[in-house]
């Protein structure tokens, strides 16, 4: 038996003990949704290099690494973690550690905004909210995301009152601490915003340690009409850590949202972003920064889906490659035979530091209507060398003069996550972590 | 302050200077002119330190040290500034960021202490006036959209800032209408002190009726085929440079 089939056996009973073993008052409701799943997952298996979308992202690692579902009833209370908060104001606060919700650490009380977690949904089976858990991922297009639904026991469900404009951001931050190591986490968020309501949510992957472990997410969010959402992601966690995020953006009428991914920790990270229209007049603009460094691989999968007429998607992301950091970029854009006047950008942009470094980006354009604006350019290049003896002219080390310049490629991106105090410490991290690396580049 | 002797320098195989020799004293405008591939620009690069110039015969003191043997950075910390014909587009790194930066890394290597923001704030609002550059243009991204002449000042806000000792002004004259070009001229001239000396590197005679050489040279075929006083220009833009280059092969 291969690896990948021992492991799918494996899983599967390890997942029917796992479900068998939850207490019948923790959303014993969702249990059929979880039965579905193991055999969702046992029909998809895990997904491997034979098909195109992992062609180049090898789920091997991961595997031999052995994480186990298992969940952390951890309730932190005190001030350790404070400063993982965002600075200034904010309009709600949602934090988990190595998986459990905090309430002690959470502020859920904003007027107009329900704030939950899945688990106490589970526990006083609040249907009302749970009812839409699911209901954009379906049980699963990937082996994870089927193991996700069948074994999902804490999240985010953040709901946004219709008409109501918030004027600070909401901050989710899940931070993994060593106790995390060895596990795997399976959140799972829902985001809705009703009718014409705006806001901005901030979503964070920390970790306090170098441990191992795994998180193995899926997020939905679904703006109703009207409604508008800036989505700040941040993907800083541990150096041995996996990270897999699969993100379902609806979108109906007149509907815009606006995301920002930040991939810059994990050994191995893989998001991918799924957006569908579901009506007219709707917008989506994806940007990204990536950032892989010795060992590292990262990817991104982005699948933008005009199935109606007369919306826009834009999307930009950038990478920064050195060591033998590999990185996978897919951005697959479809434009359906009935969505004419359909707008749709792609742009790929990759600054290699190192000849080590490795990149696999495909832009895919399928454009089956004829009255369409579409673009898409892929560019793969190295320091400019003018640029470069220009700052050392002026006095600047080269280190220093290479990570200026690498900050001032990744400007464009971090200017979308808008908080100066956000952004300063962005281009902190992505100082340190470039920072030793760019010195004499090879 | 700067001696070069007997100074040979290669690009891509093919010999550009052919042996220059200059002194340039402390407080000493010196102009090079020459017609377009004497070696002017190569010339102004092989001492800034650019890559791809290969240095095959001479020497080059800057302040008492070999200068051929210092790095770029080193050079712009001993005080050497170069003003770049093509400025840079840098998108993304701030111009402030970058200004701010340059000077406290020249300052650190001074054994100064760095200039903290708000200090540093009030010289580069004053130092661009004098140049006048548009403040907005100190929040945008160096270079980056920048007219020819707004490059320009931007050049000369730099060398403001860090007050070089020796600085090389490359064709800083070229795509500027006569405003731009009076403007630059000033900023120059501000520039000019006992204790600095310029070297202003130019094809047109134009940007010298604005800043006065105490000496010119002619470079021709990689070598000063002439030296002279601030009248050469005149003579030069009377009658070209075809006489010099035929007296220097007769």
């Amino acid at each position: 038996m291969t690896l990948q089939s021992q492991a799918v056996s494996d899983f599967q009973k390890a997942t029917q003990h796992y479900i068998a073993g939850l207490p019948l008052d923790r959303g014993a409701w969702l249990t059929d949704h979880r039965w579905s799943a193991v055999t969702r997952f046992s029909d998809l298996g895990f997904p491997d290099k034979r098909q195109e979308a992992w062609r180049y992202t090898s789920i091997e690692g991961l595997l031999k690494q052995g994480f186990v579902t298992s969940d952390s009833d951890m309730e932190v209370v005190g001030t350790e973690f404070e400063h993982h908060f965002l600075d200034g104001p904010t309009a709600g606060r949602v934090v988990f550690v190595d998986g459990a919700f905090q309430p002690s650490l959470s502020d859920t009380h904003v007027p107009g905004v329900r704030i939950n977690n899945l688990r106490s949904a589970m526990e006083t089976s609040d249907l009302e909210t749970l009812k839409s858990v699911g209901t954009l991922s379906g049980p699963g297009t990937h082996g994870f995301s089927a193991l996700n639904m069948a074994t999902m026991r804490d999240g985010a469900l953040i709901r946004v009152s219709a008409g109501l404009r918030l004027d600070a951001p909401i901050d989710l931050v899940s931070i993994s601490t060593s106790s995390a190591s060895g596990r795997a986490m399976r959140p799972r968020h829902l985001i809705v915003l009703e009718q014409d309501a705006e806001a901005t949510l901030v979503e964070r992957y920390l970790s306090t340690s170098d441990n191992a472990y795994f998180t193995n997410l899926v997020c939905e969010v679904l703006l109703e009409e009207g409604a508008s959402l800036v989505h700040q992601r941040v993907q800083q966690e541990s150096p041995s850590a996996y990270h897999l995020a699969d993100l379902h953006i609806e979108l109906q009428a007149d509907a815009s949202y606006r995301g920002v991914n930040l991939a810059i920790g994990g050994a191995w990270s893989r998001t991918k972003i799924g957006n569908s229209f579901a009506a007219p007049g709707a917008s989506c603009e994806l940007h990204g920064l990536y950032l892989a460094g010795e060992g590292q691989l990262v990817d991104f999968h982005l699948d933008v889906d005009h199935g109606v007429p007369g919306c826009d998607s834009r999307e930009n992301f950038r990478g920064i490659l050195y060591g033998n950091g590999r990185a996978v970029f897919d951005g697959r854009i479809l434009v359906q035979k009935q969505a004419q006047k359909s707008s749709a950008h792609l742009s790929n942009a990759n600054l290699m530091l190192s000849r080590r470094a490795e990149i696999d980006t495909k832009p895919q354009l399928e454009i089956l209507a004829d009255d369409v604006m579409c673009s898409h350019g892929t560019t793969v290049g190295q320091i400019d060398p003018q640029a470069l003896f220009y700052l050392r002219s002026r006095g600047l080390s080269e280190e220093r003069a290479r990570r200026l310049l690498c900050l001032g490629f990744a400007s464009e991106i971090l200017e979308q996550f808008e908080s100066g105090s956000l952004q300063d410490h962005l281009a902190e991290l992505i100082q340190q972590k470039i920072g030793s690396e760019t010195k004499g580049a090879s | 302050m700067l001696r070069i002797r007997d100074l040979r320098t290669s690009v891509e195989g093919k010999e550009i200077l052919k042996g220059i020799d200059l002194e340039v004293k402390a407080g000493e405008v010196h102009a090079v002119m020459g017609p377009n591939g004497s070696g002017k620009s190569t010339l102004a690069h092989v001492l800034a330190g650019r890559d791809g110039y290969q240095v095959t015969g001479g020497d080059v003191e800057f302040l008492g040290q070999d200068l051929l043997d210092l790095e770029v950075e080193e050079r712009a910390h001993k005080g050497l500034f170069l003003a770049m014909q093509y400025p840079v587009e840098l998108p993304g790194v701030n111009n402030l960021t970058f200004l701010r930066e340059s000077l406290n890394a020249v300052r650190r290597a001074r054994g100064e202490e760095e200039m903290d923001a708000v200090g540093f704030m009030k010289l580069v609002r004053r130092k661009a006036d004098e140049v006048k550059l548009d403040h907005k243009l100190l929040k945008r991204s160096v270079n980056a959209g920048f007219s020819g002449g707004e490059k320009k000042r931007n050049e000369i806000l730099q060398m403001a800032m860090l007050e070089p000792r020796l600085a090389i002004l490359d064709e800083t004259d070229s795509g500027l209408d006569i405003d731009a070009l009076r403007t630059v001229a000033d900023g120059v001239n501000m520039m000019r002190s006992p204790e600095r000396a310029l070297i202003v590197v130019t094809h047109y005679q134009r940007l010298l009726e604005y800043i006065e050489p105490d000496h010119l040279h002619v470079l021709a075929g990689g070598r000063i085929v002439h030296s002279g006083g601030k009248e050469l220009a005149f003579e030069l833009e009377e009658r070209g440079y075809g006489w010099l280059l035929e007296e220097n092969a007769a």
